[in-house]
């Protein structure tokens, strides 16, 4: 059988065989089909019915069911997750399991195309380590930078924060390097 | 403590290959997953036999949330008495539309994991409530 106890660990192996069996664009529509539009139409329902009170009400059962480590903070124009221990990178990173080139991509690939539908934006950062946070905002609501930093629980104030890859994104696209990547 | 959502991505996982490239394409994703990742698994099963069968999946049944599954040995077999299964009943209880071939995955990701251990393996049942057999020889 195969469970939800070591669930991650082949989560991240099938995005691996689906890009070496049907190439990278099967695994962005695996995100978009299967995981956003099928397996969390339970988020799709609390978000867009409720907006930030359903990210709120979503995020508050997932992440205490996968027991991670982070934090909220919400206000009238945002919701904000700060996540110093991400239970799925960190599954993988204390395993040593990396079949697939990117695994932290899919939040994205999944959450991006619920807000798009749900009418709201996202600005997110994450360090391929662990660690990242998110801040979802009106669609109309768009920013030009990263919030500043601020407040004791944000996690770039973490000194495990910094790096050597980063991947960014502002209202919803990605923010790319000055060498394009 | 589990994450018992994951049932919805395994579901939703199943229904996206099938939909996608066809039942075959989703027999030989069950059958690599279990040649690849659950190579682990199976060298264990080699090594230990049916006693380390029988604790593996007495351990496994034990850390998934809910269901209710008694495994044990006798006569040269591991037997896996699921009376509910844990996955059945947490997608029942999500009111999710179940794959008709979800029960499938057992049948396939355990026989190869069971051929790769130099063992064979039997499904009886399905829907939430099957019997499993590992077993040496042609039984």
């Amino acid at each position: 059988m195969i469970g939800v106890q070591d669930f991650i660990g082949y989560y991240d192996w099938t995005f691996e065989y689906l890009r070496r069996s049907y190439g990278e664009q099967a695994v962005r529509d695996y995100w978009v089909r299967a995981i956003s539009q099928d397996s969390q139409i339970h988020a799709r329902e609390l978000i867009g019915g409720k907006g930030f009170d359903g990210m709120y009400e979503y995020w508050a059962h997932t992440l205490e069911m996968e027991e991670a480590g982070y934090t909220f903070d919400r206000g009238e124009d945002y919701f904000r997750i700060d996540m110093f221990d991400c239970p799925s990178k960190g599954h993988l990173i204390r395993r040593g399991l990396a079949a697939y080139h990117d695994y932290c991509e899919h939040c994205m690939g999944w959450v991006k195309p619920l807000m798009d539908d749900a009418g709201f934006v996202i600005n997110h950062e994450h360090n391929h380590a662990g660690q990242c946070w998110w801040e979802m905002r009106r669609a109309a609501d768009l920013v030009e930078a990263p919030p500043p930093v601020g407040g004791s629980h944000d996690v770039r104030l973490l000194p495990q924060w910094p790096q050597e890859k980063h991947d960014l994104f502002l209202n919803s696209e990605r923010v790319e390097d000055d060498d394009g990547v | 403590m589990s994450a018992g959502d994951f049932y919805f991505a395994i579901n939703a996982t199943f229904r996206f290959i099938h939909d996608t490239w066809g039942k075959e394409a989703l027999i030989s994703y069950w059958t690599s997953m279990a040649r690849e990742y659950h190579a682990g698994v199976a060298a264990r099963f080699q090594e230990g036999g049916l006693d380390e069968v029988q604790r593996y999946w007495a351990d496994y049944f034990a850390h998934e949330p809910g269901g209710d599954v008694q495994v044990s040995q006798s006569q040269g077999a591991v037997e896996i008495d699921v009376r509910e299964c844990p996955a059945i009943r947490w997608l029942k209880d999500g009111c999710r539309e179940i794959v008709p071939y979800y029960c499938a995955h057992c049948h396939y990701v355990s026989t190869a994991i069971a051929d790769q251990a130099g063992m064979r393996f039997r499904l009886e049942g399905g829907g939430g409530v099957c019997h499993q057999t590992f077993y040496h020889g042609e039984g």
